[in-house]
C-alpha cells in the first residue's frame, strides 16, 4: 500500500462500490475506490464534478439516501470494525462523535431557527450526556476555539446573523464538539472567500495540530491540496486514478488526467498565451466507455485503453497510479508520454 | 498604440434602499458601489475582482443599466446610457451584451438551442431571415459546437457546453463590449480552460472587448490586460496586469494575492491572513473602508478616505501609506 507511515489506519476504505439505481439505468458513481487514512494525516480527494469524491464521503458516512443508492460492495473499515455492514444505531454513535463532516455550503447545513450555541450544544447532549449548562459552557468555549470574537454573545445568535466565514467556523465548533478521531471535510472552503478561505485552512491546521486528528479534505481545488495536504488521491468517474503525495503533485504527476488537470489550472507565476485544456467532457455515469474511462479524452489513449480498464498499481514509493502506460502490456506508439513527465 | 475609449464610467454611485417598519420606509441604503470611475478601452479585457459584496458585480449590471444607478455617468461610446430612452436603450444592447455565471438558470429549458439563438437575432434584427438558420451553424460553429446540437435542450448539454451555448448567444448579435460575469467560476477546471481559451480565441476573432467579473485571481491574470481590484464599493488598486500582479501596492490587493493557495511556491512566501470579515456595506467604516481590516492602519487611515492616485502611468491606488 501506499506511504507506509509510522502511524496506524484509521479508516480504510476497500473495494467500496455505491451505485444508483434509477429509471435511466444504473450509476456507478463509486466503482471501487482504495485508500487509506493514517493517523494524524490530511488525505486530499481531488476530482470534478460527477467523479463520485463527495459520494465516497457520504458512502463512509453511510448517508447514501436508499432508495436509490446502495453500497453494492466494499469495506469502510474504521478502526477495524466494517461501517457498511452497521446498525443505523452504532451509525448514531459514530457520526457526530468519531467521525465528523464539514459540508460545503454553511447556510444550509445550520438549522436556520436554532441559535448557533443550541447547535452545537446539541451535538454535546446527544454524544456525551451533558447536562443543558455544561453543554452550553462547552459551545461557547468550541466557538472561542474556532476564533469567533466575543462567542457568549454569538452563541445566542443564529445562523443570518453570522457571514459565511463565522457560519463556517461554526459548522468546524459543531464537527470538533466531540473531539473526533476522522473529520471529513467535503469542500469546505469552496462556497468562501478567498481570505476567509485563508483563515479557515489556517485554522483546520492548527486545530489538527492541537486535538491530532485525521482529516479527509473532498475539493476540486488543487492549489486547496498543495497548501493543506499530506496525500492526495486523484478521482475520475467512480475510480481512483493516483495516488501520491502532495508535495509531488505538481512535479511528478503521472496519469494523463492529472498532468491535465494540473496543466488547465491558469498560472499566477508564469504568463500563458493559451491554458491546456483536456478535450471533451466527463462520461455520463450511465454510459461509461468499456476501458479505461479517461481514455476517450486522453491525448496518449492507445489500442488497450479502450479494451481494458488498468489497475492502480504501485508506481514508486507512495506513488500509485492506474494508467497502460506504466505497465509492461503499454505498446502504444507515443513515447513522448514518459519523456514528457513532468506535469508542469 | 492609441487606445480609444469604448466605456467611461464617472463617478457612479448604486444605493439599494432598505426598507423598514410597518410603512416600509426607507430606513438606510447599502452602498453597493460608491463613487467610482474608470475607462474601458477598445479590444481590453477589463477584469474587476473582489470578494463578495465588492461591487463588482453591481459595476456591471450598472454598465449594462440593467440597474438603475443612483448617480454618476456612463458613457458608451458618445452615448450616455443612463439618459437613454428604453427604444434607444434596446439598440444599444445589441452592441453590449451579457454572460453570466450560472449555465444552468441563464438558458430557457422549453426552448431548443436553434429557438434561444434565433430569439436573439430576431429580437435585434441583425441578420435577415432567410440567412438566420445559417448563421445559427455558423454561430454553433464558432463556439465549439456540432450543428446537430441546434435542435436539443439545454439540459442535454453539459455545464461547459451551455456555458458555450450562452457564449453563442452573446455572440449572435455581434457586440462590441461582453460583461462576463463570473463566467467560468461555475466549470470544472478542465472545462474551465477550454471556454476561456475560446473567450480569448473569439476576441481576436472578432475584436470584441471584454469586461471581465471574477473572482479567481488565476484565471484574471490569464485572461486580462488591466485589472481593478474592488473592496466595499470602491477601487482600490487599478492598473496594467502585469504592474498590479508583480508590484501590488494596496496592503488589500497584497493580503488578497497572498491568500490564495498556489502550488508552485508553497513554502517560500510570507502569507498575509487578513482578520475578521468584510465590514457591512450599509455602514461601512469611516475613512479608509479597508482600516478596519489593514495590517499597516494609521491614525490618518481612519479619518480620510484615500483618493486614487498614479504611481505610474498605467497604476492607480487608493491608499494613504503608499509614496509617490
Amino acid at each position: 500500500m501506499l506511504k507506509q507511515q509510522q502511524n496506524e489506519p484509521v479508516l480504510e476504505v476497500r473495494n467500496l462500490q455505491t451505485h444508483f439505481f434509477t429509471d435511466e439505468g444504473v450509476s456507478k458513481a463509486v466503482n471501487g475506490v482504495d485508500f487509506v487514512l493514517h493517523k494524524g494525516e490530511t488525505l486530499g480527494l481531488v476530482g470534478e464534478s460527477g467523479s463520485g469524491k463527495s459520494i465516497t464521503s457520504l458512502s463512509i458516512l453511510q448517508l447514501i439516501a436508499s432508495p436509490p443508492g446502495r453500497i453494492v460492495g466494499g469495506e469502510v473499515l474504521f478502526k477495524g470494525k466494517d461501517l457498511v455492514k452497521a446498525t443505523d444505531k452504532d451509525m448514531r454513535a459514530i457520526r457526530g462523535n468519531q467521525i465528523s463532516v464539514i459540508f460545503q455550503e454553511p447556510m444550509t447545513s445550520l438549522n436556520p431557527v436554532y441559535t448557533v450555541g443550541e447547535q452545537i450544544a446539541e451535538v454535546l447532549r446527544l454524544h456525551q450526556n451533558l447536562g443543558r449548562k455544561e453543554a452550553w459552557a462547552k459551545a461557547v468555549d468550541m466557538l472561542r476555539l474556532v476564533g469567533i470574537p466575543s462567542p457568549e454573545k454569538r452563541a445566542k445568535q443564529e445562523p443570518f446573523q453570522l457571514s459565511g466565514g463565522m457560519r463556517q467556523r461554526v459548522m468546524i465548533a459543531i464537527a470538533m464538539a466531540c473531539n473526533p478521531e476522522v473529520l471529513i471535510a467535503d469542500e469546505p472552503t469552496t462556497a468562501l472567500d478567498v481570505t476567509i478561505q485563508a483563515q479557515i485552512l489556517e485554522l483546520m491546521k492548527e486545530l489538527q495540530q492541537q486535538l491530532g486528528m485525521s482529516i479527509m479534505i473532498i475539493t476540486h481545488d488543487l492549489g486547496v491540496v498543495s497548501e493543506t495536504c499530506d496525500r492526495v488521491a486523484v478521482m475520475y468517474a467512480g475510480k481512483i486514478v493516483e495516488q501520491l503525495s502532495a508535495d509531488q503533485l505538481f512535479t511528478d504527476a503521472k496519469h494523463p488526467y492529472t498532468q491535465g488537470l494540473i496543466n488547465s489550472l491558469p498560472r499566477l507565476d508564469q504568463e500563458q498565451e493559451e491554458l491546456q485544456a483536456i478535450q471533451g467532457h466527463v462520461p455520463s455515469p450511465y454510459q461509461m466507455p468499456a476501458g479505461c474511462a479517461f481514455a476517450p479524452r486522453c491525448p496518449h489513449a492507445g489500442d488497450i485503453c479502450h479494451t481494458a480498464m488498468p489497475e492502480l498499481l504501485q508506481h514508486d514509493t507512495d506513488h500509485e497510479v492506474r494508467c497502460w502506460i506504466y505497465t509492461p502490456e503499454w505498446q502504444g506508439n507515443d513515447s513522448t508520454m514518459m519523456k514528457a513527465g513532468n506535469a508542469s | 498604440m492609441t487606445k480609444n475609449a469604448l466605456v467611461e464610467v464617472q463617478h457612479l454611485k448604486q444605493y439599494f434602499p432598505i426598507k423598514g417598519g410597518i410603512w416600509e420606509r426607507t430606513v438606510n441604503h447599502v452602498k453597493a458601489v460608491d463613487d467610482v470611475s474608470f475607462t474601458i478601452y477598445e479590444g481590453e479585457t477589463l477584469s474587476i475582482v473582489g470578494e463578495s459584496g465588492c461591487g463588482k458585480s453591481t459595476t456591471g449590471r450598472a454598465i449594462l443599466r440593467l440597474d438603475e444607478p443612483t448617480a454618476g455617468e456612463i458613457r458608451f461610446q458618445d452615448l450616455d446610457i443612463l439618459k437613454l430612452n428604453k427604444h434607444d436603450l434596446r439598440m444599444l444592447r445589441k452592441d453590449m451584451q451579457v454572460i453570466f455565471q450560472d449555465p444552468f438558470a441563464s438558458l430557457n429549458p422549453r426552448q431548443t438551442v436553434r429557438q434561444i439563438l434565433n430569439e436573439a437575432l430576431t429580437i435585434q434584427q441583425v441578420v435577415p431571415k432567410e440567412q438566420r438558420s445559417a448563421r445559427i451553424e455558423e454561430l454553433l460553429a464558432h463556439v465549439g459546437l456540432r450543428p446537430d446540437h441546434a435542435d436539443r435542450y439545454p439540459h442535454e448539454f453539459s455545464g461547459g457546453q451551455r456555458q458555450r451555448i450562452g457564449i453563442a448567444r452573446t455572440l449572435a448579435v455581434n457586440p462590441k463590449l461582453i460583461v462576463c460575469d463570473e463566467a467560468v467560476s461555475a466549470l470544472d477546471v478542465s472545462i474551465q480552460a477550454q471556454v476561456l481559451n475560446l473567450l480569448k480565441k473569439l476576441q481576436a476573432q472578432y475584436k470584441l472587448t471584454y469586461l471581465f467579473i471574477s473572482h479567481d485571481l488565476g484565471v484574471v491574470r490569464h485572461i486580462s490586460d488591466r485589472v481593478m481590484v474592488m473592496y466595499l464599493g470602491k477601487i482600490v488598486e487599478i492598473g496594467d496586469k502585469k504592474s498590479l500582479f508583480e508590484n501590488p501596492q494596496h496592503p488589500y490587493t497584497k493580503a488578497l494575492l497572498s491568500a490564495i493557495p498556489r502550488p508552485e511556491q508553497k513554502d517560500k512566501r510570507e502569507r498575509i491572513i487578513l482578520k475578521g470579515d468584510i465590514p457591512s456595506p450599509i455602514d461601512p467604516p469611516e475613512g479608509c473602508r479597508f482600516s478596519t481590516r489593514c495590517p499597516f492602519v494609521t491614525e490618518a487611515c481612519k479619518q480620510a478616505d484615500p483618493a486614487l492616485r498614479a504611481i505610474s502611468e498605467d497604476h492607480q491606488v487608493a491608499c494613504h501609506l503608499v509614496n509617490i
